[in-house]
Formats: structure tokens, C-alpha cells, sequence
């Protein structure tokens, strides 16, 4: 072979012919296991149930890579952490790369077609960037390192909220051994293929195609340089590339065939859950197929193999587990135990070769694995851990429909059951009298139109909270006298509206949303309009989101925007800005669901206030408490209540006036805040309507709202 | 074995009711009907029985009303009932707790239970007699207001407690069969879902005239009654006021007022 042309990457040269063969023998044993290993995922998976995704495969692909190149999920709320894992997933895609490009010409291209392309300038250039790569992948390792050793992340603890110290799977210590495998692992790759690129240019240092480009390489380079100031010889250096390259070799191929027995697997599974992703999968909650025996989730089979793979996607990183309301107020909930428990669950019963009896296929319990009814029941399906997870996995509708399975057993809290029936006998979850639903018009000075009796162009669904709750009344009548004032042509539905349905589903409840879904779109389609305003971001999400799947199909606006383009026509104007420092609350059901961000800050812009954002708003705005049906249950005595905590973090804010609000429930749940948190009297709650009707000079009911 | 339960849909005030014209009930469409609370209760621990119990057990609803009840009776069906029986004759209109109890008790001897439960009382009448009466029509032991029980399906006699006055409890053995009446806070009655309910409107609901029971016109209504509404009525507001001042005043006006009353000018 000609030593000048032919630069290339020394493989097995001096190797005896035994141990090549034991190498490739070893070799096809790994890509064997690691085959194996992939079938039985597969398998465990389409032990699912079936479930056909809506869209275009190339866009879910196109997505899903977009995702993955740009890191983009992964690097919310967490720079330092996107960052180190973007240098690792990059550092190690090259260099996985460059490894099959080799395997390819020497194994295939090379033997069947004689053709060689590893040698020469692409060789050199080649051999650069991997070392660049190899420094990439390290340095985000030992990050990494550092972040689990000494960082000392709450995110990163795995101590559970639903389990007390001491029982066996209260903080999954092999967890943590598996992290640390794992980057000792991919660590000490990294380190051994430099000392062995090292060891090698020691070995061949007579030899000037080796040699004289040596700095293409230039940590390996580097370190053949500090390894000869040492003293080691050629003949030292061939002893050590021989050891080196077993060691390097046999742990590469070990990694490669515990991949899908492993963390590792979320290469492959986190890319696939991103593929899969439903943009919608906690605003429209899934209907029960009608010909499901039972509703909602009882066994480990009863998930689909969309969730199934969801819960393989799961990495740990503790995102969902930061940002969840329930957890932050000591709840026995974490998004992140819910998904792991479930997956060790799948792990131990949908692996195996047979299925297990349906007996032990039960994932409603207090056992290793199962979930809890007290950890489903804490959820407030505010969506934080859906919004924040960066590799999609849907947490919300997997809690919803393990609620369904309780809801049918009749397992919640007194309460709640008090509150289901009275739904179903009024249509609304103040037991109230459904001809009492339009009783707050009677106090305006003006008539509001019968929506069912006479067209008009706006349809404003009122909701419960708005349309029965005495405080949240006034606000109501006072959006009435802005919308009068405006001009605008508007109605309601009187006693044919009935509770949108929205906490209902949340519940779990799916047959009684589905009696009050099917009676408001038929109340709707009873009433001729042009568009649906709401004040209630609950009602607004469902009827958005969920009741086109039932049929009703609408245009319908929060009132934030609504009101933001009377101002934009010059419907309303301000007569005089307030000038109030405030701080705004985003609304899971308006903010997370809906991204309703803008409209309620430009609407606080346009009646003159400063508006001082809390760390936590927008996509990452701390729920009240209230959602999926907890304004139903009681919060246990003594705990501090999600709502108190999002107080606290308002009355931070020096000087703060206001605290707006833009959700009737939430005007509920934090002026009762405010005083539990003894904050009353140093700023106030307010509804943004509120506010509005303060810049706004309205003539016609002026005695009314005075 | 087998166990009935007398159930009743009764009626709740909606706001602004308005008496009927004949003044003795309250106008139809004020009303809400719903499943007596009572009964409610009485379900579940017939249920309660029926799913502990190692042998076959049936629980079968029973309730005299018109056709709007059935859907008290999916509820009932929807959580856990075995079968429903709904005993209806236009007769029937205008019977009091006797008359109701003389139909319960020819359907008990129909059905021939080992048992007949009944809520102590209907929230809408408040007689507290019907189960009592039926008790009486088939000559069965009965009991009043139970808060506890211990039965087993089957066995020739029941042990139930009930609460007395003064915080005492009343351990008493009854045999069986017996008409017992079920006390609020037996049990924590189950959560019926709307599936459940939708699913039960599969469920037949056996539909039985008088002349089915082998009874006559007379038996119920009016005729069959011991007792008869003469009207139902609003009572005048009482009226009270606080009388301010110091003793001499407060002598002056209470005086006044008594004068008032009386009817004297002054």
C-alpha cells in the first residue's frame, strides 16, 4: 500500500485474525441484543390499545426534527442544561456518524465495490471534526456531571410526593445509579478513543502518513506528545493502542446493545414521542370510543401505544415535576412519578414474553408502579407539565382518564359527588334553579336580548362562576354595560345555557359532559349569531377546542381580545388612564390552552396601567388551584394552597397595586387569598373587566356601577 | 334470596313556585323531580348486601308512580338494582301513604323478598308511614329509623341498631322477613355515572297495573285513602320588630302595637 496517498484511519492493522473475527463475533452479538431489545420495545408498545393519528406523516416528521436539530424543547427554562445537552447530542451524533461512515466503506462499499473514500484530505478533515466532536460530547458530559453531583437540583431529586420515606420506591435510587452509568459510560468512551487515537500515533510514529498529519487530531496529537515526554515507546504505544481498543471497543459495543434496555432508549423514544405529539392533547381531552367496554383507563393495556411510548420518552429531567402547581403546594402529585410509575408498571408486566393475567394489569393502586386515586385527584390539569415536557409527553389526558375509571367506581371525594349530581339535575354546580341563570340581568338598566327569541350578533356564553357566584355577578354586569355602551349587538342563552362542560371532562365525568355539551349545542343551535364572546376562560377552551368534536363548530372570542378591538374601532374610549402598577395572571384555560397572552396586556396598556410580570407568567403562569374540578374539593387543612403560593409570589413585587385577573374563577380563589395570606389592604384583586370599566366612562348605567 | 326496595322520585321546589289551582299541591312545572335521599340510602345497603353476600342475591326497585319516574328508577338500576318495577293506574292519583303502602305490599307478596327496605321518609310528604303501613298490610315485623345492620341474604333474622335520644344506640333482633326503614348516614351511598345511568336505560322496566296485583280501584285513590290534602298554603310571614327607646317608649309603642291587633282605631 503507498504510504503517501493513502492517508487513512488505522483499523485492525496488526491485528492477528482470531481476534477480528472475535471483534466482529462480538459485534453482531451487540447489533443482536440491541435488535432484540428493540422488539420487545416494540411489542410492548402494541400491547396499546390502536389509535390512528390525525395529520400528515411528513409534517410530523419534519416537526419532530426540527425540534430535535434546533433543541429548541429542550432548552426552555433551562439554558444551561439545553446547552450541555445540545453539545452531547451533537458530539455524539458525529462521532455515531463518523463510526458508521467507516463501517461503511470498510464492510460494504469497499468489499462489494471496491470503492474507498476514508483516505486522503476527506480522511483528515474527517478525523478534525471528530475530535472536535469528542471535546463537544465531553464537555457536555462532565456539565452534566456536574449538575447531578453538586448542583443539587430539586428537579433532580427523586424523592416522591405521593410516598413516604421508606418505602420501596420512595426515591428509586437505581435511578440514580442508571444517570450515573450512563455518563461514566459515554465519559469514559470519550476519554479511552482519545487515549487510544494517542496511543496509536506513539505506536506509528516511524510512519510519516501517520505521524506528519497528526495535529488533524489535535487532542489526540496533544496527548501522543505529553505520552512520549513520559517516556513511552513505539513498541509501549502498540501495547497500549491493543488494550485501549479492546477496552473502547467492547464498552461501545456494550452501550450499543443496552440501548433499548436503558435511558439511552430516549434517543430513539423522545424523538419518536415528539413525532407523535397531539398540539391539542390537554385542550380537547380524547372522547371514549363507544365501543370500550369501560370508560377511561383501568389496566396497563387499556393505554394506547402512543401513551405507552409517552411514558418510555420520559427522561427525567424534572421539568414537569418544577412546574406543577400540586407538587409546589406539597400535594401527593408529580407529573414526573405519575409517567415513571407507570413505565416501571409497563416495564414489569408488558415485557415479558405472555402477557400477565388481567388481574395484575391493574395500574389503580397504592403498589410499586400503580397510581394512587389521591395523587389523580391532586391534579389541577393546568397543563404546566404538558406545556414545559421537552419530549412531549402528554401527562394530562393519561390523568383524565384514569380519573374516568374512578369517577365510574364512584371513588372521589364526597364532595365532588355532591357536585356531579347537581350538575345533572340543574346544569349548573351552584344547584341553583336553571331560571335563575340569566337573574343578574334583572339589576341593569337596560334589556339584554333573549339569544333564542331574537338574532343577534354577539352570542356571549356566560358560564357557572359568572353567571351565579354574587361577587362575580357585578363583574358580569359590568362587561354587560361596557358591551352596551359599546354599541354592540348582543344576547344570552338565558336558562337554555348550562355549564359548558370544560371541569366536568377534567373531572373524569365524560358521559354528563357529554349530556351538557350536547344540550348547549343544542341550545346554540336554537339562536341565530355571528360569533360567541366568553368571559369564562373555562367555557372558552371547550367550546373552542372540544365541542367541534360534538358537532358545534363556532367563532368565539375571550372577552380580553373582544374588548381589545372595541377599543382598536374606537367603540370604547379611555377617559382616564389609572395609572395602577399591576400585575397580570395568565389563566391556564386562556394562557397555556389557548395562548391568549397579548390581548389581556395590551388591554391593561390601553387603560393606562404598568403591568409587572410575575417570574412565573405566560406559558409558564402558576394555576390558581381551581382547574380539572378542584374547585369542588376542598384542599386539605393546614397546606398551603396553590393559589396562596401564586399571592405570595404577586406581593414580591414592590409597590404593586393590582392584581388582575382575567377567569371568573380565579377572581374566587385569589381575593380569598389575599386575605388567608394576610395580604388584604396592601393591593387588591381585580377583575381586568374591572379595570376596564374604571378607564371607560359609561353613561348609561352609571348608577348601577358607581 | 331477595330483596325489595320501595323507592319514591320525589319533588323539590324550584325558586318561585306557584300553588296549583285546586290549592292543594304545588303547580307542576315548579317542581324538580329527583330520587328521594332516603331511598337512596336504602339502595346502597340492599346493594352493599348483595355484593358482600356469597350466594345469588337480587335487588329489585319498586316505586307507584307515573311513567316520569322511571328515571329515578335507570338510577337506581344504574347502581346496582337487578330489576325495576313501576306500579302505575290513573287511579292511583290521590293516594295517601296507606293506599301507596296496600300496592307495595301486593307486590311484596308477588316478588316474595327476604326483605323490604324503605327510606324512613320522602322528602317531599314527610309521612314517614308508607314503609311502616306496608309492614302492617303484610303482617311483617318492621322497624323504624335503622342506622345499622348486620343481615346476612337469607338468614332468619337481622340485628340493626338505632339511635335514641341522649346518645343511646338500640341493638334489636328482627325476624325475617321484615319491612325495615333506612336512616340517612348508613352508608355513603355509590356515585351513579351518566354512562352507567345511560346504560341502565337499556334495562326494562316492568310496568304493572292494579288489576296485575290483583287489586281494585277502590284500594287506592281517594277511596282507598285514610287521609285526604285539603290544601297546601304559604303561612303568613310572623312578624317581629325590635322595639327601640328607653322603657317608657318601648311601653308607648308595645301597647300601640297590641292595640293594633286587637283591631282598635287609634
Amino acid at each position: 500500500v503507498s504510504r503517501t496517498d493513502a492517508v487513512t484511519r488505522i483499523l485492525f492493522e496488526a491485528f492477528p485474525t482470531a481476534e477480528v473475527r472475535l471483534f466482529y463475533a462480538l459485534g453482531y452479538t451487540a447489533i443482536g441484543i440491541f435488535c432484540w431489545g428493540v422488539y420487545v420495545q416494540i411489542r410492548k408498545y402494541r400491547r396499546g390499545t390502536a389509535l390512528a393519528l390525525p395529520g400528515s406523516v411528513r409534517a410530523r416528521v419534519g416537526d419532530m426534527i426540527g425540534k430535535v436539530l434546533s433543541h429548541r424543547t429542550v432548552d426552555r427554562r433551562d439554558h444551561a442544561a439545553g446547552g450541555a445537552h445540545r453539545l452531547i447530542f451533537y458530539g455524539f451524533a458525529l462521532l455515531f456518524l463518523g463510526t458508521a461512515t467507516i463501517t461503511l466503506q470498510y464492510d460494504i462499499l469497499e468489499p462489494l465495490f471496491g470503492i474507498r473514500f476514508w483516505q486522503g484530505k476527506f480522511y483528515l478533515i474527517f478525523s478534525l471534526v471528530l475530535d472536535i466532536a469528542g471535546v463537544a460530547m465531553l464537555g457536555g458530559l462532565l456539565y452534566m456531571m456536574y449538575r447531578r453531583g453538586w448542583m443539587k437540583l430539586p428537579k433532580l431529586d427523586y424523592a416522591r410526593p405521593d410516598r413516604s420515606p421508606g418505602d420501596p420506591d420512595f426515591d428509586r435510587p437505581q435511578y440514580r445509579r442508571e444517570d450515573w452509568a450512563f455518563l461514566w459510560t459515554l465519559v469514559i468512551i470519550g476519554f479511552t478513543g482519545y487515549f487510544l487515537e494517542a496511543a496509536r500515533l506513539v505506536w506509528l510514529q516511524a510512519r510519516p502518513d501517520v505521524w506528519d498529519t497528526r495535529w488533524w487530531s489535535p487532542v489526540g496529537a496533544a496527548i501522543a506528545e505529553g505520552l512520549g515526554s513520559l517516556g513511552l515507546t513505539a513498541h509501549g504505544g502498540g501495547v497500549l493502542r491493543l488494550s485501549l481498543w479492546w477496552f473502547h471497543g467492547l464498552l461501545a459495543l456494550i452501550f450499543i446493545a443496552l440501548i433499548p434496555f436503558t435511558k439511552v432508549k430516549h434517543i430513539f423514544t423522545a424523538a419518536a414521542s415528539l413525532m407523535v405529539r397531539d398540539p391539542l392533547a390537554a385542550q380537547r381531552l380524547p372522547r371514549v370510543p363507544e365501543a370500550q367496554a369501560t370508560p377511561g383507563i383501568s389496566k396497563i393495556t387499556d393505554f394506547t401505544w402512543k401513551q405507552l411510548l409517552n411514558l418510555d420518552a420520559c427522561t427525567k429531567c424534572g421539568r414537569c415535576h418544577e412546574a406543577c402547581p400540586a407538587r409546589a403546594v406539597g400535594a401527593p402529585l408529580s407529573p414526573r412519578d405519575v409517567i415513571l410509575s407507570l413505565r416501571e408498571f409497563a416495564n414489569a408486566t408488558l415485557e415479558s414474553g405472555t402477557l400477565p393475567p388481567a388481574a395484575e394489569l391493574e395500574v389503580h393502586g397504592k403498589s410499586p408502579g400503580q397510581v394512587a386515586m389521591e395523587t389523580l385527584w391532586s391534579c389541577r390539569t393546568c397543563m404546566a407539565c404538558v406545556e414545559i415536557c421537552p419530549v412531549a409527553v402528554e401527562h394530562v389526558p393519561i390523568i383524565v382518564q384514569m380519573r374516568r375509571k374512578l369517577v365510574e367506581d364512584g371513588a372521589m371525594d364526597p364532595l365532588l359527588t355532591k357536585t356531579l349530581q347537581t350538575i345533572h339535575k340543574t346544569g349548573n354546580s351552584f344547584g341553583e334553579s336553571k331560571r335563575k341563570r340569566g337573574a343578574w340581568t334583572k339589576v341593569l338598566p337596560f334589556k339584554v336580548k333573549d339569544a333564542r327569541k331574537e338574532p343577534v350578533d354577539v352570542l356571549w356564553f356566560v358560564g357557572d362562576y359568572a353567571s351565579f357566584d354574587p361577587r362575580n355577578q357585578k363583574v358580569t354586569q359590568i362587561f354587560a354595560a361596557l358591551l352596551h355602551e359599546a354599541g354592540v349587538d348582543f344576547g344570552i342563552l338565558y336558562d337554555g345555557e348550562s355549564n359548558a362542560g370544560n371541569d366536568v371532562r377534567r373531572v373524569g365525568e365524560e358521559g354528563l359532559y357529554e349530556v351538557l355539551a350536547e344540550s348547549n349545542i343544542s341550545a346554540l343551535a336554537g339562536a341565530t349569531f355571528n360569533t360567541i364572546v366568553t368571559t369564562d376562560p373555562h367555557s372558552y377552551n371547550t367550546i373552542r377546542n372540544e365541542y367541534p368534536d360534538f358537532g358545534g363548530k363556532y367563532e368565539i372570542q375571550h372577552y380580553t381580545s373582544f374588548l381589545k378591538k372595541l377599543f382598536a374601532d374606537g367603540k370604547l374610549e379611555v377617559g382616564r388612564p389609572l395609572g395602577f402598577r399591576t400585575t397580570f395572571h395568565d389563566p391556564c384555560h386562556l394562557g397555556r390552552f389557548n395562548k391568549g397572552y397579548e390581548a389581556p396586556r395590551d388591554l391593561l396598556r390601553i387603560v393606562g396601567c404598568e403591568l409587572v410580570d410575575m417570574k412565573r407568567s405566560r406559558d409558564n403562569s402558576f394555576c390558581c388551584g381551581a382547574g380539572g374540578g378542584r374547585i369542588w374539593i376542598p384542599d386539605p387543612v393546614g397546606s398551603e394552597k396553590p393559589a396562596q403560593n401564586r399571592i405570595r409570589e404577586a406581593a414580591a413585587i414592590p409597590g404593586l397595586e393590582v392584581y388582575v385577573v382575567s377567569c371568573p374563577k380565579d377572581l374566587t380563589m385569589f381575593e380569598d387569598a389575599l386575605k388567608t395570606t394576610g395580604n388584604e389592604g396592601k393591593f387588591v384583586v381585580k377583575e381586568l373587566i374591572e379595570l376596564v370599566r374604571e378607564a371607560v366612562p359609561v353613561r348609561q348605567a352609571q348608577a348601577l356601577l358607581a | 334470596m331477595k330483596i325489595l326496595v320501595a323507592v319514591k322520585q320525589v319533588a323539590a321546589l324550584d325558586e318561585d313556585f306557584e300553588i296549583r289551582e285546586d290549592g292543594r299541591d304545588v303547580e307542576e312545572e315548579f317542581l324538580v323531580r329527583d330520587l328521594n335521599e332516603w331511598d337512596d340510602y336504602s339502595l346502597e345497603e340492599a346493594v352493599k348486601i348483595k355484593e358482600s353476600s356469597s350466594d345469588p342475591v337480587e335487588v329489585v326497585v319498586v316505586s307507584v308512580a307515573p311513567e316520569e319516574a322511571d328515571e329515578s328508577l335507570r338510577k337506581c338500576l344504574a347502581k346496582g338494582a337487578d330489576r325495576a318495577i313501576r306500579v302505575w293506574d290513573d287511579g292511583v292519583e290521590g293516594s295517601d301513604s296507606v293506599a301507596i303502602a296496600r300496592v307495595l305490599a301486593a307486590v311484596a307478596k308477588a316478588e316474595g323478598p327476604d326483605m323490604l327496605f324503605a327510606g324512613v321518609q320522602s322528602s317531599d310528604q314527610t309521612f314517614a308511614s308508607t314503609g311502616i303501613a306496608t309492614a302492617a298490610f303484610l303482617g311483617w315485623p318492621h322497624a323504624a329509623v335503622v342506622s345499622s345492620l348486620d343481615y346476612s341474604p337469607g338468614a332468619k333474622s337481622a340485628v340493626f341498631r338505632r339511635e335514641l335520644e341522649g346518645g343511646l344506640l338500640h341493638e334489636v333482633e328482627i325476624q325475617c322477613p321484615a319491612v325495615l326503614t333506612i336512616q340517612l348516614g348508613i352508608n355513603t351511598p355509590r356515585y351513579a355515572s351518566l354512562r352507567s345511568i345511560k346504560q341502565a336505560a337499556a334495562k326494562p322496566i316492568e310496568v304493572k297495573t292494579l288489576a296485575d296485583l290483583a287489586l281494585s280501584a277502590g284500594d287506592v285513590g281517594e277511596s282507598g285513602s285514610h287521609s285526604r290534602v285539603r290544601r297546601m298554603y304559604i303561612p303568613d310571614k310572623g312578624r317581629a320588630q325590635l322595639i327601640e327607646g328607653d322603657a317608657a317608649t318601648q311601653a308607648r309603642r308595645l301597647a300601640q302595637i297590641i292595640r293594633e291587633f286587637k283591631g282598635d282605631a287609634t
